[in-house]
């Protein structure tokens, strides 16, 4: 074997050690890294170790994956002379092209230093902010009519919500650049203006439901929730429904058929179409099952996949924690709604939740109205 | 340890930035492969200040891009003056002139406003550093657009033609990571992450930006700022605020610290209510022990 190619196959190898512990490193980077030893003191190690973090681009949460590899793979080479030889060939070779792949979409990690406080009314004595606080499970009939209500309020609030970018718009401020481009068609005279006006964002979002016998009164509202959203929402692509138990089920195809009607008559409509509502949970099983037939379709940089689910499930660990890992590298966020995380002294601890927690960009509640207030802020496109 | 970047610690530090190998060699990397670099690490880490020295170093201009939600082309890139052109068609139409010479006239190089992407690629005495500050914030539109322009250094205006760089300007660009910053920009980039600097860092930070401070104050301060990010903290304080609070203190005349001092003046390095709450009264006693201890 040659001496450059030496060098060459010692970073190739180092590279894959990388991706075998789930460091992204790709052709590119190699080819980078490639060319920053050449640039440095191939004796040093320290500097060789700082120059390929810098090159391969390894990032602050992979840094000690990063440390023990190389530790452990990057063979001290003392032997300066020859490995300046290989220097000079590799510099002569030229560096690589780089190669860039398509981009592939990037979970927002850092969405928990976002606020979650809710926004708008104001908290005081009125018979709405008793609702709101009112635990799902205990609502009364006359309670339910009041809550469909708030949550179509709560619905169009987050449909409505504007961004920072400008689009063209028949109102709003003038657009100059486009208002002269338009004047320059008709030599200089500005018959109209045109305008801009911020864009409405609407969230995109996935959400799976358990409907499991514990999760019941849950369930029921957060699916009032997400149909109210849909009802206000431009876009019929804009969320996807899934609900599950022992079984997956997608549950948009049949919201689409449906009538607006009173929230509870369309929750018993689609009751029967889950099989096993209201039964038992195998939830790694479902969200292995989610992954493989709709992860790809349904799920893409821009959503914000919810999950609710109390994670009570007695099934084996292994398929959740995969299936979560999945769904959180494509997401652009993973909330997880535990309507037992409304009570204080709650800790994450039953398996399946302690599996899942790793993938999981936040953990909240989801007992009353108020908490699905909430997650408005979290949803937002 | 390679001589040109033995070389390049000593020139930032000449100019009041006390770098650690790990930037040095990063930097080094970045203007030798002609490649941006992307530096994420907590607020007041130095991010900004890299860029800043660097430009000083090379006696170059800096060019500043402040990202935001919603930045776009016309604020990052170019701009016509619709203004300047509107007088300027007035004047045409009574000079007679045919449509051509009218567009030729309004759509040249004087009548467009330069934003700094494009001086920053325009500019002839040479490459100027061009810092791209807070890209998170940006949102994912501009991110793919910028790629664009940091792989060509070459932006078209549909009514000019294509312009090349004069000279590939030094480009770094910093995130907070309050976004992950797409995967083909990172690639096109290379990578420093800064952390928080060691104690013996800080205390040589302090000794050159702050040169009234004593030694004994520094260490304190030094210490204490060690001590304070070991705890949990919603923003923990970075070298900036260490450097403001070490102002303050040499404004107030102390000479070190003590509780009273401290708790008058820890809004310099707390920003944040419930940190501040939380390291109120008793609570700061271990932490003070810490660094006088």
């Amino acid at each position: 074997m040659s001496e450059p190619a030496d060098l060459v196959h010692h970073l190739a190898g180092f590279a894959r050690a990388l991706r075998e512990h789930g460091v992204g490193v790709n052709m590119s980077d190699e080819a980078d890294g490639l060319a920053a030893l050449t640039l440095i003191d191939l004796g040093d190690r320290a500097e060789v170790r700082r120059a390929l973090r810098t090159a391969l681009k390894i990032r602050q949460r992979d840094i000690s994956v990063f440390e023990e590899l190389f530790d452990r793979l990057w063979t001290a080479r003392t032997g300066s002379a020859r490995l300046l030889a290989q220097k000079r060939r590799v510099q002569a070779a030229g560096r690589p092209r780089p190669q860039t792949g398509a981009p592939r979409p990037r979970p927002d990690r850092d969405s928990a230093l976002e606020s979650v406080m809710p926004e708008g009314d104001e908290p005081g004595y009125s018979p709405e902010a008793v609702l709101r606080r009112k635990p799902f499970d205990e609502l009364s009939p006359a309670d339910l009519l009041a809550m469909e209500r708030l949550l179509s309020r709560l619905a169009l609030r987050l449909a409505t919500r504007t961004s920072r970018r400008r689009v063209p718009s028949v109102r709003g401020e003038v657009d100059l650049r486009r208002s002269f481009r338009r004047a320059l068609a008709h030599g200089g005279e500005y018959l109209s203006l045109a305008r801009r006006a911020r864009a409405i964002e609407e969230p995109r979002l996935a959400v799976l439901c358990d409907t499991s016998g514990s999760m019941d009164p849950h369930a029921r509202f957060l699916l009032g929730f997400m149909l109210a959203l849909r009802r206000v929402a431009k876009s019929e692509r804009s969320s996807e429904i899934f609900a599950f138990n022992t079984s997956l089920v997608r549950l948009t195809p049949f919201l689409r058929t449906l009538a607006p009607e009173r929230l509870s008559r369309v929750l018993e409509r689609l009751a029967a179409e889950v099989p096993d509502w209201a039964g038992g949970t195998r939830i790694g099983e479902c969200l292995a099952e989610f992954v493989d037939h709709h992860l790809d379709q349904r799920v893409d940089a821009r959503t914000v996949v919810l999950i609710l689910s109390d994670g009570l499930d007695r099934g084996d660990i292994a398929p959740l924690a995969d299936a979560m890992r999945a769904i959180h590298a494509r997401a652009r966020r993973v909330l997880w709604l535990n309507p037992l995380a409304g009570d204080h002294r709650y800790e994450p601890t039953a398996r399946a939740m302690a599996a899942a927690l790793p993938y999981i960009d936040q953990l909240l509640p989801a007992h009353n109205l108020e908490s699905l207030e909430r997650l408005l802020p979290l949803l937002a496109a | 340890m390679r001589a040109e970047i033995a070389t390049l610690q000593e020139d930032m530090e000449r100019l009041g930035y006390i770098a650690d190998p790990a930037i040095t060699t990063a930097l080094f990397l970045s203007r030798e492969m002609r490649r941006p670099l992307l530096i994420e690490g907590d607020a007041g880490v130095g991010k900004t200040e890299i860029a800043k020295v660097l430009a000083r170093l090379l006696d170059t201009e800096l060019i500043r891009l402040q990202c935001y939600e919603g930045l776009d082309v016309s604020t990052s890139l170019y701009e016509w003056n619709y203004q300047r052109q509107m007088l300027r068609l007035r004047i045409a139409e009574q000079e007679q002139k045919s449509a051509e010479e009218i567009e030729d006239l309004i759509f040249g190089r004087s009548y467009l406003l330069e934003r700094p992407l494009l001086r920053a690629i325009t500019r002839r005495e040479g490459p100027a550093v061009l810092l791209i500050d807070e890209i998170d914030r940006a949102d994912d539109g501009f991110e793919a657009f910028l790629l664009e322009v940091l792989s060509d250094f070459q932006v078209t205006i549909p009514e000019l033609g294509t312009i090349r760089a004069e000279h590939i300007p030094y480009v770094i660009l910093t995130s907070n990571r309050t976004r992950e910053i797409g995967d083909a920009l990172r690639r096109r980039c290379l990578y420093l992450y800064i952390e928080h600097p060691t104690l013996e860092k800080e205390v040589r930070i302090l000794r050159t930006r702050v040169p009234g401070a004593g030694a004994r104050l520094a260490e304190e301060i030094g210490r204490f700022m060690q001590a304070l990010r070991r705890r949990r903290l919603s923003r923990a304080p970075g070298v900036a605020e260490t450097i403001d609070w070490a102002q303050a203190l040499l404004h107030l005349h102390r000479e070190h610290l003590d509780r009273e001092t401290v708790e008058q003046t820890l809004g310099c390095i707390l920003k944040d209510q419930h940190d501040l709450r939380d390291l109120s009264g008793a609570a700061l006693d271990p932490v003070l022990a810490e660094a006088t201890g």
